[in-house]
């Protein structure tokens, strides 16, 4: 406890403290820029709109198009990458840019309907996350993007050079690791993604129908239920892992006490993947029912009356009442879950210390693969690879689900 | 309900806000010598973890120092090795490296393709150290590490309790083990799932990883068949080993008292010291019959490496530091409380060596052993050997076909590194 | 919303009883649901407990062949050391103070923006949801790289600053579509009868909608304070030179070296992290009960 002093303590207090005092007074600072800034621009793009209209709009369209496209690549090109790499040739012009990017922003016809009197609420309530987001987000992306066409490995260190799309074709089609391809190990990760979201929908809708009522030590339960998201991941992977050891694993010691025979669960390909299986699915449950469980609750009882007044059994109140108003809820929580399984990198990681090949998803081979070579322009095209398909598979769920209404709908 | 929250939220950050006024910030590290000459503070990036005493073992040595150089104070962090590989060249991309480095002699690979650090030649007496050593950390013809410690080997270690004398020869461990392993206990225990058990055995086949310029991969030899057939045949054939056993359950086992012998390397001697006192032993793994050559696992050790671009009064604090840790003094206190063989020549000599039976065990397998590539194609060699290893010990795939596949995966791996 | 099924009640099959949340729940089916619950329960504790176990065995062994959660010779040891001689009180107070504070600032970020997307159609809204849905899509891995540059440059490495801005960024696009979905439960009249009586936009948000949305504003904290509290890969890249800054996930590290790791310090390590996020969840339990007054606004 000598470490733990009262100085220390206060010290700490003060810079965290100061940090949200700046963050709150700093996004209270840009809305109200962003809320007075408005009018005026409201006004300036009218304005514009009023003489430009001669021009009509697909041709104000195409011009905006190009200069903000233009800017874009602008921006994309100038993120250097390499440390000893001189800054590209046309960077001195970025003020340029900026130009072109506001004369692309109003040229627009759709400029007046953004700057609407209307609109400044929600531009300003968004701009605060929108601008971390830009930063935290956009940056690395581009500097990703840059060096997915470079071939920036610790033999080309320093400058590294230009390879265009030989990365990306790479991914598909050389071995990822030793033998497998993409398309083996796209498929596994499909799979393992599909069994973990299947089990951990039901499951914790499950138990969030389960708790959702009165119940003595509902809230004892809700803790207990709670553990797998409370221990840090690592941790519980590792529990796990000591788990399905041969000799002292607990499943193991069951089985065999049941009469069953031993399984050897991280050598064996099927077998190390269930057991990948196993402990995600033991992860992911109480996530999901406390994220049911609130959802459940906002329903309101008159909803069940009224449809059990009208005839309909349990299972159809379940399907026509429960999953609808689940809906705005249930989307983003699977969409969400799928992507964060999918991406998943510390269960198959832990799981799978012996490394066998067969176990491997797409983000564990990427990171076998590239970052322990420190092949970075590999890592990179695989890694947009990987983004283009949950990006696809989103967009295709909310088409399926309409899942950005709302409820109310 | 949201109004109280809401008060004691922005009176706390009020105060937070003034306190942050009046104490000094600790998240700002100044040089903490402002008298004398030329105040240095050296960031000393070290592999060494606390579970084998290696971390304390660096900060004393560091303290010492700055208490006889008062103007030079350093600031140790420790990264497991793989963090600190990936640390170093993440680094080396953003321009802010440390001042130095402590590890392991194959990060020398990666860091000189990208150019991350110096050599040494020219900068320190190599002639005191260690041949093997340096050689563990020669690339091109230039040294890039000055050893600390040597050996990092694997030997055969054994319980007095269940082994009167350790086996001289593999016909002999065989005979041994077989009587040994009952239901409840197991001749041979070792981490199953790491080729670095597997190279010794390679070279008591007379076999090595790569060809003779160092870079070549030749994992598809008789030698490395042979090999793999041995380590079959004590799973299976004449079964001395567990049917799964990876680093923790050897360890385990072996602890217990459940295993009788184990191949593990310098840095656990210590732990078993500590659990068995007078039942260890330390021998030379078992000579292979059928080559009559002893096995030759890698020796390695634990190196400094100057990150480039270190200049002035930090360039010569560094190398008095170096210089200050592999004097004689410290490397005779290195090996009795690392239980490590020392880097520096002379302090081979230190009776502490002769005297203790363990060290002297130690002492007697690293003068077969070989010194442990450290180009960066030795890596898609590890990862070229593991899964086949793993495959053929799981009985799932020929040791022709796996030692083939090994150097399949190796060769494309290494096409890769450019 | 009527279901077209014969006027005659429909005799739910067992199946249905059971999953039915009535008023009445005839006593054998509490027994029955108290012992599925118990069961999952135990299920969910019991990896746990055997980390614990770990913790007060002597000697560092991770696997033992006994199948006892305490040990022959169980002693707290491991704890007294990490308590008194490790640094790990500094490093859980770090962490403490850094997710709280990343938790604050991600709720009032992704209120304020999940508001502005639940109740306006704004140019952009599609897209921009969508963006949040893909910042989660590249692996957390890749995008280390960058931040410690972009991080280097901003000066916010070695400082908690730096570390709590990233933390709470990187929470805000789940925790804006968790509100947004919240937020749409949630009818327009009750604005609109707001609106109506003078009350400005933005006060509306501040005195009706939030109080409703407790649950789900619970939610976002406590998914903040996961996200952050877990975190080993922004941490290692942003604060991981200057000890006196470390997580505790960070600091945990330290008991490992490069082939032995002191398993009873790590595990006695584990078990204390844990207690904090168990005593938040139990303290925000009694928040996500409180949407039981959206009832009786509603139809």
């Amino acid at each position: 406890m000598e470490f733990l002093t009262l100085d220390v303590i206060l010290n700490s207090l003060g810079e965290v403290g100061s940090t949200v005092l700046y963050i709150f007074v700093g996004t209270v600072i840009l809305e109200v820029v962003v809320y007075f800034l408005w009018r005026p621009l409201e006004v300036f793009s009218r304005l514009i709109g009023r003489m430009l209209s001669p021009l009509g709009n697909a041709i104000r369209h195409v011009i905006s198009t190009l200069l903000l496209v233009g800017v874009l690549v602008f921006t994309v090109a100038s993120v250097s990458v390499g440390v000893e790499q001189p800054p590209p040739p046309w960077a001195p012009y970025w003020p340029l840019a900026v130009v072109a990017f506001l004369v692309g922003a109003f040229v627009s016809p759709t400029a007046p309907k953004i700057f609407h009197w209307q609109m400044r609420l929600p531009y300003m309530l968004f701009a605060p996350a929108l601008v971390g987001l830009l930063v935290l987000v956009i940056y690395p992306l581009l500097w990703e993007l840059n060096v997915s066409f470079t071939n920036l490995n610790p033999r080309h260190f320093k400058s590294p050079d230009f390879v265009g799309l030989q990365n990306y074709i790479e991914v598909f089609t050389a071995p990822v690791l030793k033998q497998v391809t993409f398309f083996p190990v796209f498929l596994r990760t499909i799979l393992w993604t599909v069994i973990n979201i299947a089990f951990h929908v039901t499951g914790g809708m499950a138990l969030a129908l389960l708790l959702n009522r009165k119940l003595r030590l509902k809230g004892l339960y809700r803790t207990l239920l709670v553990f797998p998201w409370a221990i840090p991941q690592p941790v519980a992977c590792l529990a796990w892992r000591g788990e399905f050891h041969f000799e002292y694993g607990f499943v193991n010691i069951m089985l065999q006490r049941l009469g069953l025979p031993a399984v050897q669960w991280m050598t064996s390909p099927t077998w190390n993947f269930a057991a990948m299986c196993i402990t995600n699915i033991w992860l992911g449950i109480p996530f999901m029912m406390v994220i049911l469980l609130g959802g459940l609750q906002s329903i309101a009882g008159e909803y069940y009356e009224a449809a059990e007044i009208d005839g309909a059994s349990g299972w159809q109140q379940f399907w026509n009442v429960t999953i609808p108003l689940l809906q705005p809820i249930l989307t983003p929580a699977i969409i969400l879950g799928t992507v964060w399984t999918f991406t998943n990198f510390n269960v198959p990681f832990f799981i799978n210390q012996n490394e066998l090949e067969t176990s491997d998803t797409l983000v564990t081979a990427l990171f076998r693969s590239a970052f322990q070579y420190f092949n970075l322009g590999d890592a990179a095209a695989f890694a947009f690879v990987n983004f283009g398909i949950l990006l696809v598979f989103a967009i295709l769920y909310i088409r399926a689900t309409g899942g950005l209404k709302g409820a109310t709908e | 309900m949201k109004r109280s929250i809401l008060t004691l939220v922005a009176l706390a950050t009020l105060i937070a806000t003034i306190l942050a006024g009046c104490c000094p910030s600790p998240a700002t590290p100044e040089p903490t010598e402002p008298a004398a000459p030329e105040p240095v503070e050296i960031v000393l990036w070290t592999k060494e973890g606390e579970a084998d005493g290696g971390l304390q073992f660096v900060q004393a040595l560091a303290d010492a120092y700055t208490a006889e150089n008062p103007d030079v104070t350093f600031e140790i962090i420790n990264k497991d090795v793989e963090t600190l590989r990936e640390d170093f060249l993440t680094a080396g991309l953003a321009g802010s490296m440390p001042d130095l480095l402590w590890t392991v002699n194959d990060h020398a690979g990666p860091f000189t393709d990208a150019e991350l650090i110096m050599p040494v030649d020219d900068m320190f007496d190599l002639s005191k150290y260690v041949g093997s050593a340096l050689a563990a950390a020669e690339l091109g013809g230039q040294t890039w590490g000055v050893p600390i410690s040597n050996g990092n080997h694997l030997m055969l270690i054994y319980n007095k309790d269940l082994v009167e004398t350790p086996p001289a020869n593999t016909d002999e461990l065989i005979a041994m083990g077989q009587e040994l392993t009952t239901g409840d206990q197991y001749g041979l225990v070792f981490n199953q799932t790491e080729p670095f058990w597997l190279v010794p055995w390679l070279g008591g086949f007379e076999g090595s990883v790569f060809a003779e310029d160092g870079k070549t991969p030749t994992l598809d030899t008789a030698a490395m068949v042979d090999t793999l057939q041995f380590l079959y045949d004590i799973k299976h054939t004449t079964p001395i080993i567990p049917a799964e056993s990876d680093y923790d359950g050897a360890d385990t086992l072996f602890k217990e008292g459940k295993a009788a012998m184990i191949i593990n390397g310098d840095w656990s001697l210590g732990g078993y010291k500590e659990a068995m006192g007078d039942k260890l032993g330390v021998a030379r793994i078992p000579m292979v019959s059928a080559t009559e050559e002893w096995p030759r696992p890698y020796t390695s050790g634990v190196y400094f490496m100057l990150p480039e671009g270190l200049e002035g009064a930090k360039l010569e604090a560094v190398k008095g530091f170096v210089e200050f840790v592999t004097n004689e003094e410290n490397q005779v206190k290195m090996i009795s409380e690392l239980n490590r063989l020392p880097a520096l020549e002379s302090a081979l000599d230190a009776p502490i060596i002769a005297e203790d039976p363990i060290l002297k065990g130690s002492a007697d397998q690293m003068v077969v052993g070989t010194p442990m590539p450290t180009v960066s194609e030795m890596r898609c060699n590890w990862d070229g050997m593991k899964p086949e290893m793993q495959a053929v010990l799981a009985d799932t795939k020929s040791p022709e076909d796996a030692a083939a596949a090994m150097q399949a995966a190796a060769e494309a791996c290494i096409t890769d590194l450019e | 919303m009527t279901a077209t099924v014969s006027p005659q009640r429909h005799k739910p099959s067992a199946w249905e009883r059971f999953f039915k949340s009535g008023r009445e729940d005839s006593p054998f089916k509490r027994i029955v649901i108290h012992a599925v619950l118990i069961a999952c329960c135990i299920i969910a504790v019991y990896p746990v407990l055997r980390v614990f176990s770990v913790s007060i065995r002597p000697g560092d062994r991770l696997l033992s062949t006994s199948l006892a959660i305490i040990p022959e010779d169980a002693t707290f040891e491991a704890y007294r050391t990490v308590l008194i001689e490790k640094e790990f009180p500094v490093w859980l107070w770090n962490s403490i103070a850094i997710t709280t504070s990343t938790a604050i600032v991600g709720v009032i970020l992704a209120s304020s923006s999940a508001y502005a997307f639940s109740r306006w159609r704004f140019p952009g809204r599609r897209p921009s949801l969508v963006f949040l849905l893909s910042t989660q899509m590249l692996p957390a891995p890749m995008m280390m790289v960058p931040i410690y540059i972009l991080a280097l440059k901003l000066g916010l490495t070695q400082t908690y600053r730096g570390l709590v801005i990233a933390y709470s960024i990187t929470s805000v696009p789940f925790s804006i579509w968790i509100l947004k979905g919240y937020y749409d439960t949630i009818p327009h009249e009750l604005e609109e009868a707001a609106l109506i009586d003078g009350v400005s936009r933005l006060s509306a948000f501040w005195r009706i909608i939030l109080p409703l949305s407790t649950p789900a504003l619970a939610i976002v904290f406590l998914f903040s304070f996961m996200t952050a509290w877990n975190d080993y890969l922004l941490a290692r890249v942003m604060i991981a030179s200057e000890r006196s800054l470390w997580t505790w996930v960070l600091g945990v590290r330290d008991f490992q070296s490069q082939f032995q790791t002191q398993w009873g310090l790590f595990s006695a390590a584990s078990i204390l992290v844990s207690i904090p996020v168990m005593a938040l969840f139990l303290y925000s339990s009694k928040w996500l009960i409180s949407g039981l007054t959206l009832g009786s606004v509603k139809g």
